[in-house]
């Protein structure tokens, strides 16, 4: 089922010249991981705002092409409606702090009481996410106070908790450690397995490779590819797009061991370590 | 194009911006005070917010700005929360106006401003407080003026006229420094006109 | 983090009024003595601000707020005992200045009005939490968008304060003088408020946008995850207040 079509998508921030997003389209299904990469400026933070209606709806200026989320004209609707259907994690966990709640289980509370839920509801839902990421045992705290890794488990919760049906995270792992990047990541992995459509801006590349069913490579606002983890890391010219492709496939290029479909080479981890096992048995 | 001065629907960036000018308004006076300033420097919050959001959001920081105060330091600020409204409308609307485009405006700005200030407080301090402002200065020569005249509105005039105008001046000239150090995009985020230009 | 208030958590029955009555409160502490003015009412309205601050538990809490305000009311007292423009009567001697009794009755006035009313802020500010205070006037009807606005500046001035602290520690590792003349010092304000001020005002555009995606400006009608307070004697406070209005007001008009 399709989720999210993109069509002819064009964007350009007011007061600028540039367009920030240059004729893209693509289609993502239901229950998809979806990785976005691409270097800097290359319009992967206006292309999530796209998909939540911020962009046009917050900044303005000028649109063309559509977004349709969920059988929702992103153009037609507001930012609120949309808010429903689709979340978005942003990179800085500490401007996503409301401020006007004093511990974190009213914070998670705020979207919920704008939606209009009872407090039965809120309640179920706030203990699941804390549990989900791992912060049941701060709920009590202030905001402010919780550590880096905290506060951004505590803002994608605040997400979460809204249960939308496709999750938007802008470098939503960039404040935290290995070992908590690795937490979020297993927990965004699990609700997209319970059928939750992830889209992930993420230069932690090898984790990209890992999650991503898809992989869509953005540069200076347009789509230069949208194809498997494997397919797009080994394109010969990805770093011309400022791309650097996972460790496991550029030692297996190195090695010039590639997968069995004999096209690609490994993305990931497990594909690199069944590529070369064959390899060493042999 | 810019959206009317007056329009009433407050988007969401303008809205946060009030907390923000509260809080600097409070570091602008903490500061002052910790360096030992000859000035109260507390607005600066409430001119930045007129400048970057315009009359509506201005008066709302300032009126705000002391009902918090109120609630968190010293009762009598609510008393001044007039003030600090009609002070952040005097300033967003000559900053809509286009009166914050150079400098030598602004000094006329922060004059108006602190002019301002004057006319809304003077009576605010002589139903209050018999027509002082309790700063020392001031009501030093508020008993001067007093003792020679007997006339109490000219002397608490006079009184408030001393302590505001230099304080709002260099108030409004610090934050013009400010907004002149903003960034384009940010500038832009309050000007925005509910347009959405079309690209197909 | 501590957050910016005067609020006291005691458990005493002036802290389970409601906030709504403790502002009716304050406006019939302000308007009785404007309708009845004389000395033995405002007298009357402090002696039951003492009280009340009292059984609150607080009114250790109030005095040096009640000082500052002391501070200024003596200086009223002199200006106005020496320079009222009614001096008349002289009243008495203090070395070689003259005080008269015009004057200094009028800043006696002065002086027990604005106790009167300092103190009956006094019982709101210091046995209401802010925040509840803010969520009852949202539910009584206040926009939900002023209701945050009010909620975050509590926490945000804190905040504010301590990256000001960072950021001053570290302009005076790198030798940045704040102390020494008062030209020194005035040069050290901007490098010390600009980028605090700058930083703030850049994160607000993403503050608005997470608020945004988060239903902010949702049209549905607000819920509250916390259950409405038990507020004792709601309705029989209020009742009382409004007849001692009522009274004063037939008072005035008898008499
Ligand atoms: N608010 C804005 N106003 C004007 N131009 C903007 C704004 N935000 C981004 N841009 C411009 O749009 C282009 C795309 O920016 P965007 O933030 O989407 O890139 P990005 O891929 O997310 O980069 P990064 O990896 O640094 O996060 C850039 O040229 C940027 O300068
Ligand atoms: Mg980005």
């Amino acid at each position: 089922m399709k989720k999210i079509v993109v069509e002819n998508l064009k964007y350009r921030y007011p007061s600028t010249e540039k367009l920030a997003l240059d004729d893209i389209s693509f289609t993502i299904n239901q229950g998809e991981f979806i990785g976005i990469i691409g270097q800097n400026s290359a319009g992967k933070s206006t292309l999530c705002q796209a998909l939540v209606g911020l962009v046009p709806h917050f900044y303005q200026g000028a649109y063309g092409g559509k977004v349709i989320v969920d059988g929702i004209e992103v153009k037609q609707s507001s930012i609120s409606e949309l808010s429903l259907k689709v979340g978005i994690v942003f990179q800085n966990p500490f401007t996503q702090v409301t401020g006007s709640k004093l511990t974190v289980y009213e914070e998670i509370a705020f979207g919920l009481e704008n939606m209009g839920l009872t407090r039965i509801e809120m309640l179920e839902r706030i203990d699941s996410v804390l549990d989900l990421f791992d912060i049941t045992a701060v709920k009590n705290r202030n905001p402010f106070d919780l550590s880096g890794g905290q506060m951004q488990r505590m803002a994608i919760a605040s997400i979460v908790a809204m249960k939308p049906d496709v999750i938007v995270l802008d470098e939503p792992t960039s404040q935290l450690d290995p070992q908590g990047s690795e937490e979020v990541f297993r927990a965004i992995g699990e609700l997209s397995n319970q059928g939750m459509t992830v889209v992930m801006v993420e230069h932690k590349i090898e984790k990209i490779a890992e999650y991503s069913d898809r992989v869509l490579l953005l540069h200076e606002g347009k789509c230069v590819d949208f194809a498997s983890p494997a397919d797009i890391f080994s394109r010969d010219d990805l770093h011309e797009y400022g791309v650097v492709a996972p460790v496991y496939t550029r030692v297996c290029q190195a090695l010039k061991q590639k997968n069995i479909d004999k096209k690609t080479y490994p993305a990931t981890l497990s594909e690199a370590v069944e590529v070369l096992r064959g390899k060493i048995h042999d | 194009m810019n959206k009317s001065m007056w329009s009433f629907r407050l988007s969401t960036a303008s809205l946060v911006l009030i907390p923000v000018a509260v809080g600097i308004n409070y570091i602008g006076k903490t500061l002052a005070s910790v360096l030992k300033l000859p000035l109260w420097l507390d607005a600066i919050g409430t001119m930045l917010a007129s400048m970057l959001g315009g009359p509506i959001i201005g008066a709302l920081s300032g009126a705000i700005n002391n009902v918090i105060y109120g609630l968190t330091m010293d009762p009598i600020s609510f008393i001044y929360g007039i003030t600090s409204l009609f002070m952040g409308l005097v300033a967003g609307i000559l900053a809509y106006k286009g009166w914050i485009s150079s400098w030598s405006k602004a000094i006329i700005v922060g004059i108006a401003v602190g002019l301002t200030a004057v006319v809304i407080s003077t009576p605010l301090n002589i139903s209050f407080w018999g027509g002082q402002t309790g700063n020392l200065w001031g009501d030093a020569l508020f008993a001067l003026v007093m003792a020679k005249t007997k006339l109490v509105w000219f002397a608490s005039f006079l009184d408030e006229l001393v302590v505001d105008v230099p304080d709002k001046l260099i108030t409004v000239l610090i934050s013009y420094a400010i907004f002149r150090g903003l960034p384009n995009n940010l500038k832009q985020l309050y000007k925005s006109n509910n347009k959405i230009e079309s690209l197909d | 983090m501590k957050a910016l208030t005067l609020y006291e958590d005691r458990n005493t029955f002036i802290h389970h009024v409601h906030p709504i009555n403790k502002l009716i409160y304050i406006f019939i502490i302000i308007v009785v003595p404007l309708i009845l003015p004389l000395f033995p009412v405002l007298i009357a309205g402090i002696i039951m601000n003492t009280v009340l601050l009292l059984i609150a538990n607080v009114f250790k809490k109030s005095l040096p707020i009640f000082g500052f305000v002391l501070l200024i009311l003596l200086t009223v007292l002199i200006i106005q005992g020496l320079f009222h423009a009614e001096n008349a009567t002289p009243l008495f001697h203090l070395g070689p200045l003259l005080f008269y009794k015009e004057g200094f009755f009028y800043a006696l006035q002065i002086t027990l009005r604005v106790l009167n009313i300092v103190a009956a802020f006094m019982i709101l500010v210091l046995t209401t939490k802010p925040s509840d205070l803010v969520e009852t006037l949202v539910r009584k009807g206040l926009s939900p968008k002023i209701g945050y606005v009010l909620q975050s500046v509590f926490q945000i001035i804190p905040q504010m304060l301590s990256t000001m602290e960072t950021i001053s520690d570290a302009q005076r590792s790198r030798g940045m003088e704040t102390e020494g003349n008062l030209f020194v010092r005035i040069k050290a304000f901007l490098p010390l408020l600009g980028p605090v001020v700058l930083n703030s005002l850049i994160q607000t555009r993403e503050r608005a946008m997470a608020l945004e995606v988060r239903g902010f400006s949702s049209l549905r009608h607000k819920t509250f995850l916390n259950e409405v307070k038990n507020y004792r004697y709601t309705t029989f406070i209020q009742f009382t207040l409004w007849l001692v209005l009522l009274a004063a007001i037939i008072w005035r008009v008898v008499l």
